[in-house]
């Protein structure tokens, strides 16, 4: 009996060993979310807007916005023999919604859309021990504004085949909107920031520091008055591109854009900004290497620039720098020996800042404004202050055609490599066709936007792009 | 958990009951030997039937057990030999038996649980043993080429011809989206890890992006570590109705590895050493320029002088049209394999079986190589007459060299160089050891170049170990209690390098050249269990139950860096100007509780075992919570009264396993870097606190039949499958701001049959022919989907070449892609994408697989082969388009026909990839016993010589280099990409083994 009295002994204590022991394993790479539940201090905004930031950066350091649109607007070439879809997808042919060419500035824009609204409902509605009222009403101001941008870079990319409108609701999959109704929602969603700059005041601080991209070129962004300028620039922007809508303009809104832009440069009058305020704006910082890793992928060894851009610079234009050489790059019935100077693969490229909005910008948008508005003279005052900038001789457009020949060459030298600008202008202005561009392959479709990406489709259960909803 | 514990209280109960002990007793005492030769069979086993009441047979084959006066009845036993049962009169006290050779393996024992097996005789589900013998027939770079085409119901696919491994085993089709899709490997009872570490040549090829090492990284499977020598045999538990004592790590089916052990008798010393070599078996071919004036065409330049200097050019080579693929992969490898064992017993009970392995293969490529070298010590004592203990340990050491293939977006790929250069560039290395540079250097990039500037070393050292105690508590002559507790440990690391340096040309155009990885990872799986087995036998039957626990634990932690912009011959990684790093560390925690039932009556003729397996798991979303795998299953032996049918056996089973979530729980924040700055946002994926194992449940039944006095044997199964609650990367509409979220939910079913014919159709003194047909099906659906259709993570090139996609209702093996138009543009050329009909165009996996495997034996001479054929599936060939795109595909009219049709939306790349292969050939010489000793000056008993071939020739429509390729490696969907692979090889080898 003593050995079944052992038996049974040991049988019990394996049982309840079996039973006790923890099988809990917590993770071990990363925190959860729960980490950042619970009132928001100082340090918890820090992080929360650096990450903000930090995505809002890594969406727009991509493909669709800093190559594809180039591209479409005729000035870049990619020429990639271990990728054909660079060419084939781009000026072969329509870019795919299932690849990269056709699935981009969509999801890391709607994740820094999300994380701003994360942000945004995690400020507190009065002032605690950590915030003053002021500074809650500055950070919301500017996430509200940063959130603007980003629903722009969805519709810069994506035209007449809309965007969709973000609800506070995380599982919320909100119809497709037109454009007209998305640069709406922007244009409210800028005024609602800028109500909360007014509220702030304009000497009031963010209670957070900002990447060195916001206070380093010019103006320092943390402090409400300038975050004003930024957020005017970009309403100027939204107002002129509504005014000048090529399926369903609003020309009241001419008048709106350029008291806003010049609201923007400081009340600068018509040719009155100086060059020095040219390069001062919001910037993205870049830097290469270890844990950020973040460089500018401008920096790329495979990109050219079309010849015409070469082409097509006039005799003394300093910005002719901008332009050099590089080893033949052919492939795909395309070929270039010129390149973007930021193109030339080097760590100090990766690391070379990218505008976000530049005074710059604004001066030309300003200028597009008085031209559409019926104010020629004002216009040639704003490109001949570019244009006398960069070496060259004053020009007089004689009509409002000229006057847009004249302000789309500035554009493109000016904001070379800088994002969509010139593929909204070619668009609005009804010129990306093949009466006013050369096809560049044989079958060149002459994209103007890129469709939903697949995985939306998906996730909606269809198969190509919904009709957007006004 | 009350209710496992007071049945364990009651299976210990049952314990306490008893048996009579026999009155009166005779010794029996024999002499077993094989039938025919009359050689002694040793260590057989010989039993009184209906009791537990046995011995061993000596070296001599000799035994001698009491047994009770009046008739008796003696069955006896030994694995390779069809059993036997004689009777013995009352009063008789001699014994001898003589015993066949089990040449279509009727007999062996099948694993029912932890701790017990059943007679395949009995056995209630098909479970398929593969001896050592039949695996190592042909030689093979890893076990699992050795494996293909010899399970039904596996699908075993190699990923590429690259040398040390990368090959996929898919048992009864495609399980799981999300979750492990490999079946569990247990080597002597320890869990063996089957991560597949990706290298990180992924920072020169930029094949995924970035600088981290990818899917794309052409990976190993682990199981490449073992050395298939030291196996006894292998047992395939094919699907959870076999497999639910596994848990949540059964769903994939359960691959049960045996190694060698000590036996008594003479100590016998195996020695064999092969060489071999191996060339390339396919290629891919490219367009032969036969004129300057064709290759200034090519060029399409218009200037003048342009065009002279391009005929001028190519007037100048000396060859015109240069051979690549056979310049770069025409390298004759010398293979070696060197294997001795050491096997045999002492008189104090110790027995041991020491074997060590080193090998060599050459790759096709200068400079790609697989090194292994392993050395296993396995150790048996008893201690007493109840204490057995056994400890197994392996030590491997393997090194692999398997240069750059694969998807790349840097052009370092060789297929990318050579479909972009035109055929009278000569790429070779030059006279003065430099390597041409310019028109030819596409992408800057020189493949001879790199194979002697790019390395890519993997080094992994590995330690498996095993131990086990089993005592036994009680024994009389109607009933056993055992006691057994077992454990083991897989640890080990994996050092993976890449160096390229700044010397590349492919470097040169990098911001900063020369790039350097430096990845390490460290995986240790330990399990370990203990149960109680007892048998109880009456004259009705034989009831054994067993319970016990177990507990596994797996912790990882693969860390890469990766460095930019190292000087040449630096491989430390912290010299780099800059430096990226990754880490993944994992814990997991699972404990089991299970118990069995195996009722076997009626003569031996009907088997009911009913099992039941909690599991616990550290993954679920609930770690405490208890999910129960049962099982259940039934055999019957019908009494045939036709003389030509041996035996008939009818079987059913059912169970369940599970598949435990490895990720997806938790919601993580992300942390985004801003200058210095550490910023959080919430992740893109969103967690499930919920989340819970899928759960397989299968049902099995068939029916095996042998004939003509064991002479043919018929095995037919068919199962469904049915996984529920699938863990789903479910896409979330990118729109909300996440991008997915893991949930449970969906069903697959899988449908398929198996069938088996195995045969002796010649069977002389002289001349024997053993031939084996296998055919196997399988085909799984998707029967629900709580989520609209989705592509699956596993990577592809966009629904224009073609992806897998998730559609209830679909094949889950569907791949979707473009293919047709409604309407093409104006002028007819090509397809606008509205137009484009985005459809499922086929299944990617075989309808179905047949092996042939015939033996010869005439004489001295054996002749071994087996065929494999894959019938149906689709691949997608990318590396068509490489060629296709740049104008320089063989065909170039095919070439343009086919782009003209992929613009007006026809996928050309889809194909289809079933094929005939002839995986084995061996012929293999037994030396005469004279000669044997005379060459080993008396010492050798036997030596034989083999020569053997592996896949030697290929049938297919496929037009890549193999149809079998897998880009992104292992995958449970979408392995069917193919993008400019390492090309296939073919080998041979020429063995001599001896025996001492």
């Amino acid at each position: 009996m003593k050995r079944y009295t052992t038996i049974v002994l040991a049988a019990t204590a394996l049982v309840a060993a079996g039973c006790k022991d923890n099988p809990v394993a917590n993770p071990i790479d990363a925190p959860t979310v729960d980490a950042l539940s619970g009132a928001l201090t100082r340090v918890t905004l820090q992080q929360l807007a650096t990450g903000v930031l930090a995505q809002d950066r890594t969406s727009a350091d991509a493909f669709a916005y800093l190559f594809e649109s180039g591209i479409f607007a005729r000035d870049v070439y990619r020429i990639d023999a271990s990728e054909p879809r660079y060419v084939q997808e781009t000026l072969g042919g329509n870019p795919d919604p299932g690849s990269f060419t056709g699935g981009g500035a969509w999801a890391g824009y709607y994740t820094a859309i999300r994380a701003g609204n994360n942000l945004i409902l995690a400020l507190p509605t009065t002032s605690t021990a950590a915030f003053s009222t002021a500074e809650i009403n500055a950070t919301r101001g500017f996430f509200r504004t940063m959130k603007a941008l980003d629903y722009w870079r969805v519709i810069e990319m994506h035209d007449s085949v809309g965007a969709t409108i973000q609800t506070d609701d995380a599982n919320a999959v909100t119809d497709i909107k037109c454009k007209a109704t998305v640069l709406t929602y922007i244009a409210a969603l800028l005024d609602s920031a800028n109500a909360d700059f007014t509220a702030a005041g304009g000497t009031t601080k963010v209670p957070f520091t900002m990447p060195s991209g916001f206070t380093a070129f010019g103006r320092d962004y943390s402090l409400v008055s300038n975050l004003v300028k930024f957020n005017r620039g970009l309403k100027g922007k939204i107002d002129f591109y509504r005014g000048l809508d090529r399926t369903n303009p609003t020309p009241a809104l001419f008048a709106t854009a350029i008291t806003e832009l010049t609201q923007a440069l400081g009340g600068a009058a018509a040719g009155a900004v100086p060059k020095a305020d040219f390069t001062k704006g919001p910037y993205y910082v870049f830097v290469p290497g270890g844990s950020e890793n973040t460089p500018n992928i401008i920096s790329d060894s495979k990109v050219g620039l079309n010849p015409l851009v070469g082409d097509s610079v006039q005799a003394g234009d300093t910005r002719g720098s901008k332009i050099v050489a590089r080893t033949a790059l052919a492939g795909f019935g395309l070929s270039t020996s010129i390149t973007y100077v930021g193109a030339v693969a080097s760590t100090a490229n990766q690391a070379a800042p990218l505008g976000i909005l530049r005074d710059e910008e604004l001066v030309l948008l300003r200028a597009q404004a008085y031209n559409e508005a019926g104010q020629l003279a004002n216009a040639i005052l704003d490109i001949n202050d570019v244009r006398t900038s960069y070496g060259l001789a004053p020009v007089a457009p004689v009509d409002k055609t000229s006057a847009i020949n004249a302000i789309l060459y500035e554009k493109r030298y000016s904001l070379l490599f800088e994002g969509p600008q010139r593929l909204n202008d070619l668009r609005e202005y009804k010129r990306l066709n093949a009466t006013y561009l050369r096809k560049e392959t044989a079958t060149d479709p002459f994209n103007a936007a890129i469709p939903i990406a697949r995985a939306e489709l998906n996730a909606r259960g269809v198969t190509t792009n919904p009709a957007c909803t006004p | 958990m009350k209710r496992i514990r007071s049945s364990v209280f009651s299976l210990l109960l049952l314990v306490l009951v008893s048996a009579s002990a026999f009155a009166q007793t005779r010794r029996v005492s024999g002499r077993i030997t094989v039938e025919g030769s009359g050689e002694p069979i040793v260590a057989a086993s010989v039993n009184l039937v209906g009791t537990s009441v046995g011995t061993y047979t000596d070296d001599q084959g000799r035994f001698s057990l009491n047994v009770p006066d009046g008739p008796a009845t003696l069955r006896v036993r030994r694995i390779g030999y069809t059993q036997k049962t004689i009777a013995v009169p009352a009063g008789a006290t001699d014994a001898n038996v003589s015993l066949a050779r089990d040449v279509l393996q009727l007999e062996t024992q099948v694993v029912t649980g932890t701790a017990t097996t059943v007679s395949s005789v009995n056995a209630a589900n098909a479970v398929t043993v593969i001896s050592g013998e039949k695996l190592n027939r042909t030689p093979a770079q890893t076990i699992d080429y050795a494996l293909q085409g010899k399970i039904p119901g596996a699908v075993v696919t190699q990923n590429s011809g690259a040398p040390g491994g990368g090959v996929q085993v898919q048992l009864r089709g495609v399980s799981t989206i999300n979750s492990s899709f490999l079946p569990l490997y247990v080597i002597d009872g320890v869990i063996v890890d089957n991560s597949s570490i990706a290298n990180g040549i992924n920072a020169i090829t930029e094949a995924g992006g970035g600088n981290f090492p990818s899917t794309q990284d052409q990976r190993v499977n682990r199981t490449a570590d073992i050395n298939p020598n030291d196996i006894e045999s292998i047992q395939v538990l094919k699907g959870p109705s076999a497999s639910s004592i596994y848990g949540s790590r059964g769903t994939n089916g359960v691959i049960i590895i045996t190694t060698k052990q000590g036996q008594a008798g003479r100590t016998q010393l195996d020695l064999t050493q092969r060489f071999g070599t191996a060339r390339i078996s396919n290629k891919i071919g490219e367009r032969c320029f036969g004129s300057g004036q064709e290759y200034a065409d090519w060029v399409a330049d218009t200037a003048v002088a342009a065009i002279a200097s391009e005929i001028a050019a190519y007037n100048a080579a000396t060859t015109k049209c240069h051979d690549y693929e056979q310049e770069l992969y025409g390298e004759h490898p010398f293979n070696y394999q060197t294997i001795g064992s050491l096997r045999g017993a002492t008189t104090g009970g110790t027995n041991y079986f020491v074997s060590g392995l080193v090998q060599h293969d050459g790759g096709l490529q200068l400079n790609d190589n697989y090194n292994k070298q392993s050395l296993r010590v396995n150790l048996g004592q008893k201690l007493g007459s109840r204490l057995n203990i056994r400890a197994n340990t392996e030590l491997i050491h393997s090194l692999a060299e398997r240069g750059v293939s694969g998807n790349d977006n840097t052009g370092i790929n060789p297929y990318t160089t050579f479909s972009q250069t035109p055929s009278f560039i000569d790429l070779r290395k030059q006279p003065d050891g430099t390597y041409p540079v310019g028109l030819a250097v596409v992408n800057n990039n020189n493949p001879f170049q790199n194979t002697e500037l790019v390395k890519t070393p993997e080094n992994v050292f590995r330690l498996l170990g095993s131990g086990l105690a089993s005592y036994n508590l009680v024994s009389q002559d109607r009933q056993t209690l055992d006691f057994t507790v077992s454990g083991g440990i897989d640890a080990y690391n994996d050092q993976t390098r890449v160096i390229s340096p700044a010397t590349a040309y492919i470097e040169q155009v990098n911001a900063l050249p020369g790039t350097l990885v430096n990845g390490n990872a460290n995986i240790f799986t330990g399990n370990i269990g203990a149960n109680f087995t007892h048998r109880l036998i009456r004259n009705a039957f034989t009831a054994t139950t067993s319970a016990g626990i177990g507990q596994v634990r797996r912790n990882s932690d693969i860390l890469s860096n990766t460095g930019r912009g190292v000087f040449p011959g630096v491989t430390n990684v912290a010299s780099a100007t800059q430096i990226f790093t990754t880490e993944t560390q994992d814990i997991t925690k699972s404990q089991s509780i299970f118990g069995q039932e195996e009722f076997l009556t009626m003569g031996e003729r009907l088997l009911l075992t009913a099992g039941v397996n909690g599991e616990r798991t550290s993954n679920n979303g609930d770690p405490k919570k208890y999910y129960v795998y049962p099982k259940f299953s039934g055999s019957y032996r019908v009494p045939v009264p036709v003389a030509k049918i041996d035996e008939l056996k009818l079987r059913l089973a059912y169970g369940r396993a599970g598949n435990q979530p490895t990720s997806g729980k938790f919601t993580f924040l992300t942390n985004l870097i801003e200058e210095g700055v550490t910023g959080f946002r919430a992740s893109t994926i969103l967690g499930f606190p919920g989340i819970k194992p899928e759960t397989a449940s299968e049902i099995e039944g068939g029916l095996d039949l042998t004939l003509f006095g064991g002479r043919a044997v018929i095995n037919a199964t068919q199962f469904r499958k049915q996984i529920d609650n699938l863990i789903l990367s479910a896409a979330v509409a990118p729109s909300t701001g996440f991008s997915s979220q893991a949930i449970n939910g969906g069903q697959i079913v899988n449908h398929g049959t198996e069938l088996g014919l195995e045969m002796t159709p010649i069977r002389t003194d002289r001349l024997s022919w053993i031939s084996g047909t296998t055919y196997s099906s399988s085909k799984g659906k998707v029967t629900q989907l709580p989520v609209p259709g989705f592509i699956p993570a596993s990577g592809s090139f966009g629904s224009r070449f073609g992806n897998a996609f998730v559609q209830q209702g679909q094949l889950i093996s569907v791949i979707q892609a473009v293919n047709g138009c409604t309407a093409l543009n104006a002028a007819g050329t090509s397809c606008p994408s509205a137009n484009r009909v985005l459809t499922f165009v086929g299944n990617s996996l075989p309808d179905y697989e047949v092996g042939f495997t015939n033996d010869f034996t005439f004489g001295s001479f054996r002749l071994g082969s087996l065929v494999d054929w894959r019938k149906g599936g689709l691949g997608v060939n990318l590396t068509n388009d490489y060629f296709y795109g740049s104008g320089l595909a063989k065909d170039t009219a095919l070439a343009a026909a086919q782009l003209s049709a992929f613009a007006k939306g026809t996928d050309v790349w889809l194909e289809h990839n079933g094929f005939v292969k002839i995986r084995e050939i061996t012929l293999g010489y037994d030396l005469p016993a004279s000669m044997a000793s005379r060459l080993f000056q008396g010492h050798a008993q036997n030596a034989r010589i083999e020569l053997s071939g592996r896949n030697l020739k290929t049938w297919t429509r496929y037009t890549g280099l193999d149809p079998e390729v897998s880009n992104f490696g292992n995958q449970s969907l979408g392995r069917f990409q193919d993008v400019t692979p390492y090309p296939p090889s073919r080998q041979f080898y020429f063995t001599i083994g001896t025996t001492f």
